[in-house]
C-alpha cells in the first residue's frame, strides 16, 4: 500500500512537471505552488522511510555460546566432527578433570546457532567473534600484554531434513590462522591474585558472506608446541565464547522492500529524464551525463539482488554490496564536483564541457575508492577462499591494509577540500552577481532571485542530507551498547537511522533527477505563466552569447554577466 | 551517554521505591511464616551429589529449602535447577574467598540455613549472603543460556504468537542477561512475596530488606558486565556496529558487591509498611547498594543463641593494620604465635592447558592464631 502510494504520488509529481515548458531546467521554471507540493511529496516518502524503520528490529544481532570443551583421544584423525553431546567433556574450570589431557585433545565445539534454533537465509551473513577467558592462577607470572594465538579452526555444515532430524554434518573450511589478543590484568594491587581474571581483547575469528545452511558447527583448537612455539604463552583458559553476530532477518525484509520499491521508481524516473534530455534539439550536457550515471548507480545500488542469496549460495554478497556501495558514492562525490564546477559561475563561452576538465579534482575520488576497493577485496575478498583471513593478522598485512586506509582518509580530505573550496567560490560569485541584480530591470530581478534561491536551496539540501547523516551516523555510535533493565525502549534507533538515511539518499537523488531535467522549450509558452518572467526569459534564451550546452539559464545568466 | 547515565539514576530511584513499597500493600492478618526447612542456598552444597546421580534433573521435592512458590517455579523449569545449584555454590565459595580473613568468615555449615543462625539476623552480612547469593544464580543462568542448557532462553522465551515468523527472525530476541536477571528475580524473590505480614512488622521488614539485597546482587550482575562493540558496516566501517554484554567473572562480581556490603545502609521499617532510613542525614541507597535491619552479632566469642563461632584459632596477620591483622580480627586478645616448617609448591611453569610444573620451597613461617 505504501509502496503504490508513493508510486502514485511521484507519477503525480512528473505528470505535473510534464506540463511545464520552458527552456532551463525545471528547477527554475517550477511555479512556488508546484515546488512546494514537489517537495512535501519527497518529505512524506521520507518521513515514509523513517517509519518503516520503525517496524523493523535492529539491523544486526548477536547470539553468544559458550564453547563446549570436548576431549579428542585421537587428535591425528582429523576427519571427524564434535558436536555439543561429545562423549567426553571436561570443565577448564576445575583443574582434577584435567589430568592427562594435552592441549592437543581439546577441542572447542560450538554449534551455531544457539537454543534449538536454525538459521534463516533471510539473517543473510554471519561473523564470529572469539572471547577467551584467561584467568590468573596463583604462583604464575603475570602474561605479556600481547598473546600470539594459533587456532586450528574447521567449520561445517548441516542442513534441516523434511521430517525433523539434521544432515550429517559435512566439512564447510578449516585453516589454521594466528591471531594476537592483547590481555592487561587490572587488579594487580591485590594480593591474592588467585581466580583473577585478564581483561582480553576480542578476537575476530570469521565472517561468513552467505549464510546458507541451517546449521554450522566449529570445532576449534588451540595447539601447543614448544618447538614451534605455538601456543606457548597461553596458560590458564577458563572458557571460550564465542560472540555471533548476524543480520537479523526482519530488518533484512524491511530492507528488501525499501529497495523492491525504490528500484521501480528511480527507473521511471531515469527513463523520463533521458526522454526529456532527448527531445532537445541539443546534446545532452556534462551534468545530464552525471545525472543519468548517478541515476544509474542508485538504481544498481538499489537492485535488490538479495532475493537471489534466498534461493543461491552466493558468498561474494558481502563483497558485492560493498562495491555497490563504493561505485554509488564515488558517482554523488564525483557528481558534487561537477555540480559545484558547471555552476562556477566563470566560463569560457563555446567551449565543450567534458570530465576531462575535472580530471585533477576527480583523481583523488578515483585514487581513494580504489584503495578501499583493493582493500576490501584483501579483506572481504579473502574471506570468500578463506573465511578465517584476516589482513590485519601479519604484520605487512596490518601495514598494508593501513597504508590502503589512509590513502584512502587523505584522499578523502583533499576531495572535500577542493569541494569547499570549490562551493565557497560559486557562493562568492553568486554574493558579487546578485550585486548587480538592483541595475536590472524588476521582473528580471525577481526572477534571478528566484533561481539563485533554489540553487542555494538544493545545496542546502545537500549539505543537510550530508549532515544528517554523518550526525545520524555518530549518534549511532553512541546509543549502542547501552544496556537498560527495562524493556519500555522497544524502539530500535538503529533500524530507523539505516532506512531513514537509505531512504533520504534515494529521494534526495529522485528530486535531482527531477529538477535538473530540461523543461520543454518547443512548446508555445501558455499564458498561464506570468507574462514578465516569460518574456524576460525568451528574450535571454534567444541571445547570441548563450551557447547550446548550458542546461540552466543561471549560468547562462552569469555568462552573460561575464562577458560583460 | 551522560544522559543515559541520568535515566539509569532515576529509573533506580523510581525501581527502589518499588521494591520498597511492593508489600506495603500485604498488609492482611499477621499470618506466620510456613515453615520453610531453611534456605534453597543450600542446593549449592548438594550440587556434586546431584551431578553424580546421573538420573536426568532432580525431582523438586529432592531439592532443599524451596518455599512452595520455589517448588512451583522448579517445576515449570526443572531444566534451570542444575544452574540455580550452580549458581548457589559459586556463591558460596565467593562469600568465603571474599571473607576469609574477616571476622565473620561467611563459615558455611552443614545446617538447613547454610550459614547457620547468623543468617536469621537481619545484619550486614545476612546483607551480602543474600545479594551474593542472587548474583550467583543470575549469572549462572545467563551462564547456561549462552551453554545452550536452557530451552526457554532467548528467543523462544517470548510469549508472542508463533506466525510472528520466529520473533522477526531472531530480531525480537531479548538477550540472555536480561533473562537471568528475570528468571533469578521470580525465583528468588518469590520467598517473600508468598507470605503476608503485618505492616510494619519486623518480618515485613525483612522481607523488604530481603528484596532490596537480592535486586542489588542481580543488579551487580549487570553493571559489571563489559560492553563490546564490532563494526562490521562497508568495507568493516563502523557505518554498522553491533555491541554485546559480555559476562564479567565472578571474582569482579564478588569483589563489587563486597564493596556495597562495606558501604551497606542501616534502614528500619515504619508503620506504614516502608523501609525508611535509620539515620536521615545519609543518602538514601540506590537499587545497587545493600540495606540491612539489625546490627551484626559480636563475632569475636562464640554464641550458640546468635550462631557466632568465635575468632578464636583463626590465623591472622601480624603485621597488618587492617581487618586481617591480628589487632582487630582477634579482638584484642591477642594471638599465638606459632613457627612451622611448610612445603609449597613455588616457581610455578604453566602450559596451556593443563600442565602445571611447581618445584616444592620449603618454609619456615611463623604462623599467627588468635586465642
Amino acid at each position: 500500500m505504501q509502496q503504490s502510494f508513493v508510486y502514485f504520488s511521484i507519477l503525480l509529481c512528473i505528470f505535473e512537471i510534464f506540463k511545464f515548458k520552458m527552456p532551463g531546467t525545471i528547477l527554475e521554471n517550477l511555479s512556488g505552488r508546484k515546488l512546494s507540493v514537489l517537495v512535501t511529496v519527497l518529505l512524506l516518502s521520507q518521513l515514509a522511510c523513517f517509519l518503516v524503520g520503525l517496524i523493523s528490529p535492529s539491523p544486526a544481532g548477536i547470539q553468544t555460546i559458550l564453547a563446549t570443551v570436548c576431549v579428542d583421544p585421537e587428535p591425528e584423525v582429523r576427519d571427524k566432527w564434535f558436536s555439543r553431546n561429545c562423549p567426553k567433556k571436561v570443565d577448564l574450570r576445575y583443574d582434577n578433570a584435567l589430568e592427562g589431557i594435552s592441549p592437543n585433545n581439546l577441542v572447542f565445539v560450538v554449534e551455531m546457532p544457539n537454543f534449538q534454533q536454525d538459521f534463516s537465509r533471510w539473517q543473510q551473513n554471519l561473523a564470529g567473534v572469539l572471547q577467551i577467558e584467561l584467568v590468573y592462577r596463583s604462583g604464575q607470572k603475570l602474561l605479556n600484554p600481547m598473546i600470539e594465538l594459533t587456532l586450528d579452526a574447521r567449520l561445517a555444515y548441516s542442513n534441516k531434513v523434511k521430517n525433523g532430524g539434521k544432515t550429517p554434518w559435512t566439512h564447510y573450511t578449516n585453516a589454521i590462522t594466528e591471531r594476537y589478543m592483547d590481555c592487561i590484568f587490572n587488579d594487580t594491587a591485590i594480593e591474592n591474585k588467585e581466580g583473577y581474571p585478564y581483561d582480553c581483547s576480542m578476537v575476530p575469528l570469521f565472517e561468513l558472506g552467505s549464510l546458507y545452511h541451517d546449521y554450522y558447527l566449529l570445532n576449534l583448537r588451540l595447539p601447543y608446541d614448544s618447538q614451534k612455539e605455538l601456543n606457548t604463552h597461553l596458560l590458564k583458559v577458563e572458557e571460550i565464547f564465542l560472540h555471533m553476530i548476524h543480520m537479523n532477518g526482519g530488518f533484512t525484509k524491511v530492507w528488501i522492500s525499501l529497495k523492491s520499491i525504490f528500484f521501480p521508481i528511480i527507473v521511471t524516473i531515469m527513463i523520463w529524464f533521458w526522454n526529456r534530455v532527448h527531445l532537445l534539439s541539443r546534446t545532452p550536457a556534462l551534468l545530464e551525463y552525471m545525472l543519468i550515471v548517478l541515476g544509474g548507480t542508485l538504481a544498481f545500488l538499489d537492485l535488490p539482488i538479495e532475493y537471489l542469496t534466498l534461493h543461491f549460495d552466493m558468498p561474494y554478497m558481502l563483497l558485492l554490496s560493498d562495491i555497490r556501495q563504493g561505485i554509488f558514492y564515488a558517482t554523488l562525490l564525483s557528481f558534487w564536483l561537477v555540480f559545484t564546477g558547471e555552476h562556477m559561475l566563470i566560463q569560457e563561452t563555446g567551449e565543450r564541457n567534458s570530465l576531462r576538465k575535472y580530471w585533477k579534482h576527480l583523481s583523488s575520488i578515483a585514487v581513494g575508492c580504489v584503495s578501499l576497493l583493493i582493500f576490501d577485496l584483501c579483506e572481504r575478498g579473502m574471506h570468500l577462499v578463506n573465511p578465517f583471513s584476516s589482513i590485519w593478522v601479519t604484520p605487512l598485512g596490518t601495514n598494508l591494509a593501513l597504508t590502503f586506509v589512509i590513502c584512502a582518509g587523505l584522499c578523502a580530505g583533499i576531495y572535500f577540500l577542493f569541494l569547499c573550496y570549490m562551493i565557497w567560490r560559486v557562493f562568492k560569485n553568486i554574493s558579487i552577481k546578485r550585486s548587480v541584480l538592483p541595475s536590472m530591470t524588476q521582473a528580471r530581478r525577481l526572477h534571478y532571485e528566484g533561481t539563485m534561491y533554489r540553487f542555494t536551496f538544493l545545496m542546502g539540501a545537500t549539505v543537510v542530507c550530508a549532515g544528517i547523516t554523518i550526525v545520524s551516523f555518530i549518534l549511532n555510535q553512541y546509543t549502542q551498547g547501552e544496556h537498560n533493565l527495562d524493556d519500555s525502549m522497544d524502539i530500535e534507533l538503529t533500524s530507523i537511522i539505516h532506512t531513514g538515511v537509505y531512504g533520504m539518499w534515494n529521494v534526495y537523488i529522485c528530486a535531482l533527477l527531477m529538477l535538473y531535467a530540461p523543461s520543454h522549450k518547443q512548446w508555445p509558452s501558455e499564458p498561464t505563466c506570468s507574462e514578465g518572467e516569460e518574456v524576460e526569459f525568451s528574450r535571454l534564451s534567444s541571445e547570441p552569447s548563450t551557447t547550446p550546452n548550458e542546461i540552466s539559464s543561471l549560468t547562462s545568466f552569469v555568462a552573460k554577466a561575464n562577458i560583460e | 551517554m551522560r544522559f543515559t547515565d541520568k535515566f539509569r539514576k532515576k529509573l533506580n530511584v523510581m525501581l527502589q521505591f518499588f521494591v520498597l513499597s511492593a508489600f506495603s500493600i500485604n498488609e492482611s492478618a499477621a499470618a506466620r511464616r510456613p515453615i520453610v526447612n531453611g534456605t534453597w542456598i543450600r542446593m549449592g552444597m548438594i550440587i556434586d551429589e546431584m551431578m553424580q546421580s546421573d538420573q536426568g534433573p532432580p525431582s523438586c521435592k529432592a531439592l532443599p529449602g524451596l518455599s512452595p512458590g520455589q517448588t512451583k517455579l522448579c517445576q515449570l523449569y526443572i531444566d534451570h535447577m542444575n544452574a540455580v545449584a550452580l549458581g548457589a555454590k559459586q556463591s558460596l565459595n565467593e562469600c568465603t574467598h571474599q571473607f576469609q580473613n574477616r571476622r565473620w568468615n561467611c563459615s558455611i555449615l552443614d545446617d538447613v540455613n547454610v550459614f547457620g543462625p547468623v543468617i536469621t539476623i537481619a545484619s550486614r552480612e545476612t546483607a551480602f549472603a543474600h545479594a551474593l547469593a542472587a548474583a550467583g544464580v543470575s549469572h549462572s543462568i545467563s551462564r547456561a543460556c549462552r551453554d545452550g542448557q536452557l530451552a526457554s532462553c532467548g528467543c523462544s522465551r517470548t510469549d508472542r504468537p508463533k506466525d510472528l515468523k520466529k520473533a522477526w527472525v531472531w530480531g525480537g530476541c531479548g538477550d540472555n542477561l536480561q533473562y537471568g536477571y528475570k528468571f533469578t528475580q521470580n525465583f528468588i524473590d518469590v520467598r517473600e512475596k508468598e507470605r503476608k505480614f503485618k505492616r510494619g512488622s519486623r518480618d515485613q521488614g525483612r522481607a523488604l530488606m530481603n528484596l532490596h539485597n537480592n535486586e542489588a546482587g542481580r543488579r551487580a550482575v549487570i553493571r559489571k558486565t563489559k560492553v563490546t562493540c564490532k563494526c562490521h558496516g562497508v568495507s568493516g566501517s563502523c557505518s554498522l556496529i553491533t555491541c554485546w554484554q559480555q559476562l564479567a567473572n565472578f571474582r569482579e562480581i564478588g569483589d563489587y558487591l563486597r564493596d556495597k556490603y562495606d558501604g551497606a545502609t542501616e534502614v528500619r521499617v515504619n508503620k506504614r509498611g516502608r523501609l525508611q532510613l535509620k539515620d536521615p542525614h545519609i543518602t538514601i541507597p540506590t537499587a545497587d547498594d545493600m540495606v540491612y535491619l539489625e546490627d551484626s552479632p559480636d563475632y569475636c566469642v562464640r554464641n550458640d543463641v546468635t550462631g557466632s563461632l568465635g575468632t578464636q584459632g583463626r590465623p591472622c596477620n601480624r603485621t597488618s593494620a587492617d581487618i586481617d591483622g591480628c589487632n582487630i580480627l582477634c579482638c584484642g586478645r591477642g594471638y599465638n604465635t606459632l613457627k612451622t616448617v611448610i612445603k609449597e609448591r613455588c616457581q610455578c611453569k604453566f602450559k596451556w592447558c593443563c600442565e602445571v610444573q611447581c618445584k616444592t620451597c620449603v618454609k619456615s613461617l611463623d604462623t599467627h592464631t588468635c586465642k
